[in-house]
């Protein structure tokens, strides 16, 4: 890539603007390093070239009329993919099981991410490295890797079904991967620190006196948690809410490996269209709706909660 | 009398929730070290023949050689650009300041998916059709915003005294930024680095359109086995990268703390 030469370049060039005229004028009184701005622009140019164009130009390509095996962008705009996607019910129902396992995946990390987030945030200093690596480490290792661990878990074979084989509570193993469940476990288990991490930023935000105010008024543990701490977190809960919620939607890997043959999700299609049948146009236009959808659900949710975060403080 | 009851029943589920979050992984481990070629929970009788097997499985060493050489290439590419982007910012007092730290959360709010298939797109209308080339300009998006994150955190730490003080003593901008500045926030810098080479190395979502049959990286080799085979061997060379991994996030939960990787600010 041309990134090298115009990084050298800005250096330079910054560089000599600044420093050259407070090395040869004396301490002549500028603001430090004012135009460093600029430092900044290789690395613009870089999520300009790479990102932002190459995204706005598969949008155009979905306003293209559909040619499998062709792919590239003609001056004939026509909305013809996008009416075939809004008039089958096929691909409605597949977007409707997109935000289904999504909202699902949403509600629980939510639930269970505070939980855990109030727990790292209550807990002794000193255990609370290793407590963020148990929590971070689904993170870490390949979203491959952990599918593969929930297939071991929840296999035929798996740890699950033979506990519960050996003590007897069933005598046929129960089927529990490849269905809509397995897929919401597996979201889950790879979202989960995601939520964690922001709620506990805002939680580390908190005053230590406000909760023992609660406390001194008479308030119980749960009572001070459900009723001053989580309002409190209410921040860190929403930003961890839109990310899980647009990662779900345009999660590949996992429906893939984990879901039962209608737990399908609008990825699955646009791989299919990318990949096997190419059909860019109308793979594009499944990238665009998936996009438009999770833009508009997420902005209703900071939309709504924004909403009642202004009329609880009315309320006070 | 229920205030006691709240609190154990708040801790059965917060321990719950890590073994939660610890089966997979734990299990893995576990069964790399089964015998039969069939996978089962507990493994029967126990061997090292997969991590063997896994070894000599020329689609996983050469997958994990693209992968380590994408990541390098990424992260040796994305590091002088993220760092020189954080020091801009963090420096600046420009009106355009909000818009360029919008512009980096770019490609963290994009999809994955949707990057990759922008750039398969946008790099065939030009007639790029090589899949290194894809997979490093995809990877640089991967490791770059993590790089520009934890630099932006080590400098938020940084005391404006010390910058003043060199510039007080008669240091030019150029001797602040490289004898001040840069040693003092080495350690975000490094974080951000291995954090990003890690993220390139496991990614899947960003590559699968952009690998081709003949360059494969390592996650999507052990996914297209798994698809039609499912002895331990993908549990050995997963166990594998689980311990290489672990050993890297201890050290830099050590030196610079995880936390801070992901929770920006």
């Amino acid at each position: 890539m041309a990134g090298g030469a115009d990084l050298e370049g800005t250096l330079e060039m910054t560089s000599a603007a600044t420093a050259g005229p407070s090395s040869k004028a004396g301490p002549r009184r500028t603001p430090p390093l004012q135009s460093s701005a600029a430092l900044a622009i290789p690395a613009c140019i870089v999520v300009v070239a790479a990102l932002l164009v190459p995204l706005a130009y598969v949008l155009l390509l979905s306003l293209n009329r559909s040619a499998p095996g062709v792919v590239d962008l003609n001056g004939s705009f026509t909305l013809a993919n996008y009416t075939r996607f809004l008039s089958s019910s096929f691909y409605l129902r597949v977007l409707g099981k997109t935000v289904y396992l999504a909202a699902m995946t949403t509600a629980l990390c939510a639930t269970f991410g505070s939980i855990l987030a109030l727990a790292i945030w209550r807990a002794p200093a000193r255990f609370r490295g290793l407590i963020i690596i148990v929590v971070i480490s689904p993170l870490l290792v390949s979203i491959v890797t952990r599918t593969f661990g929930w297939m071991i878990v929840l296999g035929d074979n798996g740890l699950i079904n033979t506990t519960l084989m050996t003590l007897g509570v069933i005598r046929t193993p129960l089927h529990l991967m490849f269905t809509d469940g397995a897929v919401i476990v597996g979201l889950l288990h790879v979202f989960l620190p995601l939520m964690v991490l922001p709620i506990l930023t805002a939680l580390d935000r908190i005053d230590p006196n406000v909760p023992q105010a609660a406390n001194t008024l008479g308030a119980g543990r749960f009572t001070t948690a459900t009723q001053v701490i989580l309002p409190l977190a209410t921040p860190g809960l929403v930003s961890g809410i839109t990310i899980v919620f647009s990662l779900a939607m345009s999660s590949y890997i996992t429906p893939a490996l984990m879901g039962g043959p209608d737990s399908g999700m609008i990825t699955t299609l646009i791989y299919q269209q990318f990949v096997v049948t190419f059909n860019w146009q109308f793979g594009a236009v499944l990238v665009a709706i998936l996009l438009a959808v999770s833009l508009m659900l997420v902005g209703a949710i900071l939309f709504e909660t924004g909403r009642r975060t202004r009329k609880w403080m009315v309320r006070r | 009398m229920t205030d006691a009851l709240q609190a154990w029943s708040f801790k059965i589920l917060v321990w719950a929730l890590y073994v939660f979050l610890l089966a997979p992984l734990v299990c893995i481990i576990v069964v790399s070290f089964n015998y039969e070629p069939i996978q089962s929970f507990p493994p029967a009788s126990w061997s090292l023949r997969w991590y063997g097997e896994a070894l000599r499985n020329t689609g996983f060493t050469h997958g994990t050689l693209v992968s380590a050489m994408v990541a390098l290439c990424a992260t040796l590419a994305a590091t002088p650009l993220g760092v020189l982007a954080a020091i801009g910012l963090w420096s600046s007092r420009s009106r355009f300041k909000p818009a360029i730290e919008a512009l980096f959360l770019a490609p963290i709010v994009v999809p994955g998916l949707v990057t990759g298939i922008s750039l398969l797109v946008a790099l065939a209308a030009i007639e790029v059709r090589v899949a290194p080339v894809r997979l490093f300009v995809g990877h640089v998006l991967i490791v770059m915003p993590y790089v520009i994150r934890t630099t932006l955190a080590s400098l938020a730490q940084l005391d404006p005294a010390l910058k003043e003080a060199a510039e007080t003593l008669g240091a030019s901008n150029r001797q602040v930024l490289m004898k001040i500045i840069l040693p003092l926030i080495r350690p975000g810098i490094v974080a951000g680095m291995i954090f990003g080479f890690i993220l390139s190395f496991d990614d899947v979502n960003v590559s699968l359109f952009l690998v081709d049959a003949r360059t494969t990286t390592l996650p999507i080799a052990v996914m297209s086995y798994l698809q039609y085979s499912f002895d331990p061997s993908v549990a050995a060379i997963s166990s594998l990268l689980i311990a290489v991994t672990f050993i890297i996030t201890i050290a830099l939960e050590r030196s610079f703390g995880l936390k801070r990787l992901f929770a920006g600010n």
